[in-house]
């Protein structure tokens, strides 16, 4: 937790402000005229309502700027997102604000950058309240009695980000009513998280993201897809086109992100979301003995008083999508920032806000080196960012480390096909064969025992970009003209060499290599580590619930590896919660090597909500039944229309 | 689409039943007009069947196709593609006097080319636009189901 001090005085008429405010980790200060409840009010003309925005993590705050009309600057330097040191000064039209901030208490999470998702559990601190009873399942009384305010309800998604968005649209065209549901999460807006990933890897929101079409997180059917609303949209058949020739004829067809998120915007607004939603962190989930489930959460601070904010509600079917836990640097990056954190702006996750990165290369105009590690598609948007930089700055040079090289023959093989390869990447329109969402792949995976399962999974799986010209392109021509280079090997040691970065890599033939660099982003992405979430870690200690294994061939046998996903059903069931006619059921990447390929994708969390909600109705454990022809087409004009399900 | 053998067969005759069958009853009105031309709707029918017998040998060598694709889809151009070659080879089969169900000499006029081409034309372009999308808003859970219908 950090103790902020904000010191803020108006050039124009001169009024001061001066407060303190404590942020834990993964909360965040809003500051504007008017930034509402719990944030900071700055005096000053052309300030805008919602200016600028502080976030909390491990390692210190980040100022982003909230789409202000007159921007934020730091130091001097306009910013749309940048971490601060404690004494910076930020300015907000006139308004020069100073933050001075201190860790309060001792931090031992790991160094990296963690979600805002869920609070890191740490060894220290297994972090429960102590109302929250230990065992298994507490009896209704005393949840009555136990102190918090007590909330009940049919259905209660956890996490209340997309997939829990998209488990709510699927109840809500199934006919429940907006009073029988609660999502419970940090974030007002279900894609805000996914949002911020995108704005972070350099995903604007003209740029494409990698899904297709159908996958329309806010429509059960995946009709009118993206491509057919664009051609509409815009009067261009050629998206619909697309979609008629994709993949042989034509790159396939991608949305634009911000369309998705528009998208979103008018489903939520049909489902009435922000009636359903409730701000704020789950805690843990106990099994009660009326066959429900009791969540212990606790209520943002923005919507409640200090005192009220450890609530608990009880429901009689609960969904858990909570995402990602933490993201987490490759080790020998987390060791270097443990040893050289003053270092800590020359290096980044791309997940991670670090435009201050693109903006210090971008206004320089000495040469620049830049590491950038990883192939997949992450890797594919900042080398295209960088490839936009050097626009602004010509002599920026970039480095590309890539584990092995790939040769045209030597893409992943399955069956009797192969995946194919161009310039030591392997080529996939989305990050899981076609087949994986609905065709042979998926029935072949879902009948499959866990061995089996994970040998298709290790075969399929795998780092991929998406065949673009333009990326292609970039390697290309940058290698002609000697700005781009790729580089083998594994990365053995980073170091400080004077102001620069000293990285050692050792080549796939044995050799040790040496390389400086001014910055390094790293793509090698998000770890799941599911003990890494507090909530997460409390519900396998407590049922003790099977996870799923990453499997690796050794010696011609395939043995289970580390743990990955709970275990689910076929109808994404967490089975070991199971509750009299009470149920919990999971999706997105909490359930990853369970029955289903591509669990962490819009048409995946799709897939989860159509199959656990038709479970919930054919085991009749509400009054909610399974939606056939008629009432499925009813539905999908009340949605065209935009009336309420 | 991403059609697996089962699937396909079930869509093919679902679209054979569904938009086959009653486009058929309205061309030869539309044609023959009231009372309805005996050997006009056999003919169409014949076709329609002659259709489905040779979809269904050939869907196995589709799923080939997907083998060796890594993605193992079926692009929409495929379909479109495909679809047109069956009709092609029906009537060359039907010309050829290999479908007994079929009046080899009719197959080699032009007049019933042309109806049936139309027909055909027909049956092929309401069940494809269907294939892309629509059929999706009856059938919820089709598009999982590599084609397939009913439950998960």
């Amino acid at each position: 937790m950090f103790r902020v001090t904000i010191e803020a005085s108006d050039g124009g008429s001169g009024s001061t402000l001066s407060e303190t405010r404590e942020l834990a980790h993964g909360d965040s200060l809003i500051f504007g005229r008017d930034p509402g409840p719990g944030g900071v009010t700055l005096p000053g003309q052309g300030v805008s309502r919602r200016h600028f925005e502080l976030v909390a993590d491990a390692q210190g705050l980040t100022v982003t700027d909230l789409g202000s009309t007159n921007g934020t600057q730091l130091a001097g330097v306009g910013l749309g997102s940048a971490r601060i040191t404690t004494g910076q000064r930020i300015s907000a039209a006139d308004t020069s604000v100073t933050v001075r901030y201190e860790e309060v208490e001792a931090q031992t999470a790991p160094v990296g950058p963690q979600s805002r998702y869920i609070t890191p559990a740490t060894p220290e601190n297994n972090g429960l309240p102590p109302d929250i009873p230990a065992r298994g399942t507490v009896d209704v009384s005393e949840v009555h009695t136990g102190g918090r305010p007590v909330s009940e309800i049919a259905y209660c998604a956890i996490g209340a980000g997309i997939g829990s968005f998209v488990w709510i649209d699927h109840l809500r065209c199934y006919g429940v009513h907006e009073d029988d549901i609660v999502a419970i999460g940090p974030e007002d807006i279900p894609y805000a998280t996914y949002a911020r990933y995108c704005a972070n890897s350099q995903i604007p929101d003209h740029e494409r993201l990698r899904s297709n079409s159908a996958s329309t997180p806010d429509n059960i059917w995946g009709f009118p897809g993206y491509a057919l609303r664009e051609s509409v949209t815009t009067g261009n058949p050629r998206y619909a086109f697309q979609v008629f020739g994709e993949p042989t004829l034509a790159e396939s067809y991608t949305p634009r992100a911000g369309r998705v998120f528009r998208s979103f915007d008018r489903e939520m607004k049909r489902i009435n979301w922000s009636r359903m939603f409730r701000k704020g962190l789950v805690q843990a989930l106990r099994k009660t003995s009326d066959g429900r489930y009791a969540i212990y959460w606790r209520a943002s601070r923005d919507v409640v008083p200090e005192e009220q904010r450890n609530q608990v509600t009880l429901a009689k079917i609960v969904h858990v999508s909570t995402g990602y836990p933490a993201t987490r640097f490759v080790d020998d990056f987390q060791d270097f920032l443990g040893r050289h954190p003053e270092m800590r702006s020359l290096v980044a996750n791309a997940y991670e806000p670090h435009e201050h990165i693109y903006q210090k290369i971008e206004s320089s105009t000495e040469p620049v080196n830049i590491m950038v590690r990883g192939r997949g598609i992450v890797a594919s948007r900042i080398l295209q960012r960088l490839s936009e930089a050097r626009a602004r700055n010509p002599n920026i040079v970039i480095l590309h480390s890539i584990r092995s090289p790939i040769r045209g023959q030597q893409g992943a093989k399955y069956g009797w096909a192969r995946r194919p390869v161009r310039g030591h990447v392997e080529l996939q329109p989305f990050n899981w064969p076609k087949a994986s969402w609905g065709g042979d792949v998926r029935l072949k995976y879902e009948n499959a025992d866990a061995e089996e399962r994970g040998r298709i999974l290790s075969q399929l799986g795998g780092t991929t970009t998406a065949e673009r010209s333009d990326w292609i392109a970039i390697g290309e021509r940058g290698g002609e003209e000697g700005w781009y280079r790729a580089i083998f090997g594994s990365v053995k040691h980073i170091a400080v060499r004077g102001e620069k970065l000293g990285i050692d890599i050792k080549t796939p033939d044995g050799f040790d290599q040496s390389f400086e660099a001014d910055y390094l982003v790293d793509c090698t992405g998000l770890v799941a580590d599911l003990s890494r979430s507090l909530f997460l870690a409390d519900l396998l200690n407590t049922y003790e619930l099977p996870q799923n294994h990453a499997w690796r061939e050794r010696d011609g046998t395939w043995q289970p590896g580390p743990r990955t996903g709970l275990e689910v059903s076929n109808a994404f069931e967490i089975e070991g919660l199971r509750n009299g006619s009470g149920r919990v059921y999971a999706a997105g990447q909490v359930t990853a090597g369970g029955p289903y390929l591509a669990v962490d994708s819009f048409l995946g969390l799709q897939y989860a909500a159509l199959r656990s909600v038709d479970d919930i109705g054919a085991n009749r454990l509400t009054a909610m039944r399974p939606i056939g022809p008629a009432r499925s087409a009813i539905q999908w004009l009340r949605w065209c229309a935009g009336s309420t399900p | 689409m991403l059609p697996t053998l089962r699937g396909r067969i079930e869509t093919r005759l679902f679209l054979i039943i569904v938009v086959g069958l009653p486009v058929t009853l309205l061309y030869a009105l539309f044609v023959g007009g009231l009372p309805y031309d005996g050997g006009l709707l056999l003919m169409l029918l014949g076709v329609l069947l002659a259709l489905l017998v040779v979809g269904v040998i050939l869907d196995p060598l589709y799923i080939l196709i997907q083998r060796l694709r890594w993605d193992r889809d079926w692009p929409f151009a495929y379909q479109f593609f495909f679809s047109i070659i069956e009709f092609v080879i029906v009537l060359s089969l039907a010309s050829l006097e290999w479908i007994p169900w079929l009046d080899e000499f009719a197959f080699q006029r032009g007049e019933t080319i042309r109806l049936a081409s139309f027909h055909f034309a027909w049956v092929f372009l309401i069940g494809f636009v269907l294939l892309l999308g629509p059929l999706a808003v009856l059938f919820v859970r089709w598009r999982y189901k590599g084609g397939r219908f009913g439950r998960l």
